[in-house]
C-alpha cells in the first residue's frame, strides 16, 4: 500500500503520481520497445494496427471522451489524412512533411465541421457529423484523379528520407514514436488550462461559459485537435495499407471507432490505446477460437459484430468506465489487499437534474 | 458596512419569454461591499435577472452597468473576467472532475498560457499552474474544503458540492459575486457557516454580494438591502426590516388581510 504525502505543488504536476505507477509504464515501455526483437513479424503488425487505432482512439477520446462531443464521422478525418499522405508520397514529398500536411488539412476539416456543430448538441451533432462523413465518402468515390474513386489507389511504401521503413520492425518505430508523442501532448493539455476547458464544456456548459470559456473557441479546439491527430493515424493507416479504397472510410468504421473509445474506457487516455487493443485482438482471438466452438456458433455468419455488440452493452451496464476502469478497480483491489471493502467501487447514486425536481 | 458608490446598476430591465412577461422593468443597483438579497416567491424572477447580469439572456430592454461597463454586447463567457462569478441553483459542477480540478477551473479567466505551452507543458506552463495551485489553495483554506480536494465532484454530499460552487466562484477573483439560493438543500449548521462565510467574503476579501435567498432568517442576518419581487415587478426595496414589514410583500407571500 502507498500513501502520498506531496509536499509542493511542483510534485502535483509530475507524470506519474506513485513510484508503482512509475515502474509499470517502465516496464511496459520496455517491453514494447524491445518488440521488434521478440515479436514475430505478424505480431508486430498486428502492434502496428493497434498503435494507428490507438492514435485514432486519442483524438477521438479528446473529442467525445474529455470535451462530451459525439462524432460519427471520424472515419471521414482518417480519409483526409490518409488521401493527402498518399498524393503527397506520390508528388515525392518527405514523410514529415507530409504527415503535417495530411494532419493539418485534416484540421482545416475539423474546423469545418466544428464551426457549424457549434450550435449542436448531443445526438444532432452526431447526425452533422455523420453527414460529414458521407460527404468525404462521396467525394473520395467521385474525385477519381485524385483518389482513384472506388477502383481505389494504391500508395508507396513509407520513406523516412532515404531510410526506407520496409519491415514490419521499421514501421512499428515510427508509429510508437508518433503515438507515444502524441500521449504525453495530450497528457500535458488535460493537466493544464486548455484541457482543463474542455472537460469542463463536457460537464456543464452554462458554468463553463460562466467561469469564463468561451463555448466556440474551445469546442472548435476540441473538433480540430482531435481532426489533425486522426489525420495522421490516416496518414500512418495509408502507408500501413498501401491501398485506399472509399469503402474503407464509411459509417461503419466511424461507429467501430466510437465504440472502441466507449469499451476502452471513456475519458481517459489509456482506454484510447486499451480499446484499440481489443478492437485489433478480438478478431485474432475469435478465429483461434472458432474452431472450439459448436458450428452453429463458430461458423455462424455475423458472430463478430454480434460479440462487439454484446460487449458494448455489457460494458455501458456494468463498467461505464470501460477496460481501464476495470483495470484500475483491479489495481486497486491489488494494492489494497486484503483490505478492500465490498463497497470500495459501489457506484454513488447521483442524483439527475430531473431527479432533484420531483 | 462599507456601502460605497454603485458596481451594478440595472435600468428598466425587461424580458419576455413568448407570451410571459419574467422582468418588468427592474431597476435597482447594488453598492460596492454591500450584502444585496434578493427575495421573492417562485417564479418571480430572481433567477432570470441572474442570467440578465451573467449575459446568458440578453436583456430586451433597459441596460446592466457593471463598473462604468454595459453589459448588454458582453458575451457570456466575458463576464467572468469583468470580475463577475456566480453560482447556480441547481448546482452545476463539473461532476466528473475533482474539487481541485474544478476549483483550477474557475481560475481560467486568469490563464496566461497558450495552446502549444499547454501541450508542451513548458516551464511558463508549470510555474502558471503553480501560482494558480497556491491561489486556489487559499479558497480551499478559507471554506475548509482540504479534505475534500482530491475527491471526485459526483461522489460528494450535497452540502459540500455547495461549498465547492462557492468556492469555484471564488477561484474567479471576482469583485461581483452572484449567489442563486446559496442555503438551499443545507441543514442549519451548514447554513450558519454559510452566514459567516458570506460575512467574510465580504469583509476580509472584500467582494460584493448579490444573492437570491429564500431563507429569511439568513437575509435579514447578513444582508444589507433586500430586493422583493413579484412576478417581475420590484414590490419593495430596503434594508431586510423594512422590506419584512412592507404590506405588498406580505400579500405576495401570504396574500392580503381584507378581501
Amino acid at each position: 500500500m502507498y500513501f502520498r504525502f506531496p509536499t509542493s505543488y511542483e510534485q502535483d504536476l509530475q507524470l506519474f503520481n506513485s513510484p508503482g505507477q512509475r515502474a509499470r509504464y517502465v516496464v511496459a515501455a520496455i517491453v514494447f520497445a524491445t518488440a521488434p526483437w521478440w515479436a514475430s513479424e505478424y505480431l508486430l503488425s498486428q502492434f502496428n494496427l493497434v498503435l494507428i487505432y490507438g492514435i485514432v482512439g486519442l483524438g477521438l477520446m479528446l473529442l467525445t471522451g474529455f470535451t462530451g462531443l459525439v462524432s460519427l464521422g471520424h472515419a471521414a478525418f482518417l480519409a483526409v489524412g490518409a488521401y493527402t499522405e498518399a498524393l503527397a508520397t506520390a508528388h515525392g514529398w518527405s514523410f514529415p512533411l507530409s504527415l503535417v500536411a495530411a494532419s493539418t488539412l485534416a484540421a482545416v476539416a475539423g474546423i469545418a465541421v466544428g464551426l457549424p456543430a457549434l450550435r449542436l448538441r448531443g445526438i444532432y451533432l452526431a447526425i452533422a457529423t455523420m453527414a460529414f462523413g458521407f460527404i468525404v465518402e462521396e467525394i473520395a468515390a467521385r474525385a477519381e484523379s485524385l483518389t482513384g474513386g472506388n477502383a481505389g489507389r494504391s500508395v508507396a511504401g513509407l520513406e523516412i528520407f532515404g531510410w526506407p521503413v520496409n519491415s514490419e520492425a521499421r514501421f512499428f518505430g515510427v508509429t510508437a514514436v508518433i503515438a507515444v508523442a502524441l500521449v504525453f501532448a495530450l497528457r500535458n493539455l488535460l493537466h493544464a488550462p486548455t484541457g482543463r476547458a474542455l472537460i469542463a464544456i463536457r460537464d456543464s456548459e452554462i458554468s463553463a461559459q460562466s467561469m469564463g470559456i468561451s463555448l466556440a473557441r474551445y469546442k472548435t479546439l476540441a473538433f480540430t485537435i482531435s481532426a489533425a491527430i486522426t489525420g495522421m493515424a490516416g496518414a500512418l493507416y495509408a502507408h500501413k495499407l498501401r491501398f485506399l479504397s472509399p469503402d474503407q472510410f464509411t459509417l461503419l468504421q466511424s461507429i467501430e471507432m466510437l465504440m472502441m473509445v466507449v469499451i476502452g474506457g471513456l475519458g481517459s487516455l489509456q482506454g484510447a490505446i486499451l480499446g484499440a487493443a481489443f478492437f485489433v485482438a478480438l478478431p485474432q482471438v475469435l478465429g483461434e477460437v472458432k474452431d472450439w466452438l459448436p458450428p452453429a456458433i463458430g461458423q455462424a455468419p455475423g458472430l463478430q459484430p454480434t460479440l462487439f455488440g454484446l460487449v458494448m452493452i455489457a460494458v455501458v451496464l456494468y463498467e461505464p468506465l470501460g477496460i481501464y476502469g476495470r483495470w484500475s478497480k483491479l489495481r486497486i483491489w491489488v494494492e489494497n489487499f486484503p483490505l478492500v471493502r465490498s463497497g470500495t467501487f459501489r457506484r454513488q447514486r447521483t442524483y439527475q437534474r430531473s431527479q432533484r425536481l420531483q | 458596512m462599507g456601502a460605497g458608490a454603485a458596481l451594478l446598476t440595472l435600468e428598466g430591465i425587461s424580458i419576455r419569454f413568448g407570451g410571459v412577461t419574467a422582468l418588468r422593468e427592474v431597476s435597482f443597483s447594488v453598492r460596492a461591499g454591500e450584502i444585496f438579497a434578493l427575495i421573492g416567491p417562485n417564479g418571480a424572477g430572481k433567477t432570470t435577472l441572474f442570467n440578465v447580469v451573467s449575459g446568458i439572456y440578453p436583456s430586451q430592454a433597459g441596460s446592466v452597468v457593471f463598473d462604468g461597463q454595459d453589459l448588454g454586447r458582453v458575451p457570456p463567457h466575458r463576464i467572468a473576467a469583468l470580475g463577475i462569478a456566480r453560482t447556480f441553483q441547481n448546482i452545476e459542477l463539473f461532476d466528473h472532475a475533482t474539487v481541485l480540478q474544478n476549483l483550477l477551473i474557475g481560475g481560467h479567466t486568469r490563464r496566461r498560457t497558450g495552446l502549444w505551452q499547454d501541450l508542451l507543458f513548458l516551464r511558463s506552463t508549470r510555474e502558471a499552474e503553480c501560482r494558480l495551485r497556491a491561489e486556489v489553495e487559499q479558497v480551499i483554506d478559507f471554506l475548509e474544503l482540504q479534505h475534500y480536494r482530491d475527491a471526485l465532484v459526483g461522489n460528494l454530499p450535497y452540502g459540500v458540492r455547495k461549498i465547492v460552487e462557492l468556492a469555484r466562484a471564488l477561484c474567479v477573483g471576482p469583485r461581483l459575486l452572484l449567489l442563486d439560493e446559496p442555503s438551499s438543500g443545507l441543514n442549519a449548521e451548514e447554513t450558519d457557516d454559510l452566514a459567516f462565510w458570506i460575512e467574510d467574503i465580504r469583509s476580509d476579501l472584500g467582494i460584493t454580494v448579490l444573492m437570491v435567498e429564500h431563507d429569511m432568517a439568513l437575509v435579514s442576518r447578513v444582508s444589507d438591502r433586500v430586493l422583493a419581487l413579484d412576478q417581475g415587478r420590484v414590490l419593495a426595496l430596503g434594508t431586510p426590516a423594512e422590506v419584512q414589514r412592507d404590506p405588498s410583500v406580505i400579500e405576495a407571500y401570504i396574500g392580503s388581510a381584507d378581501r
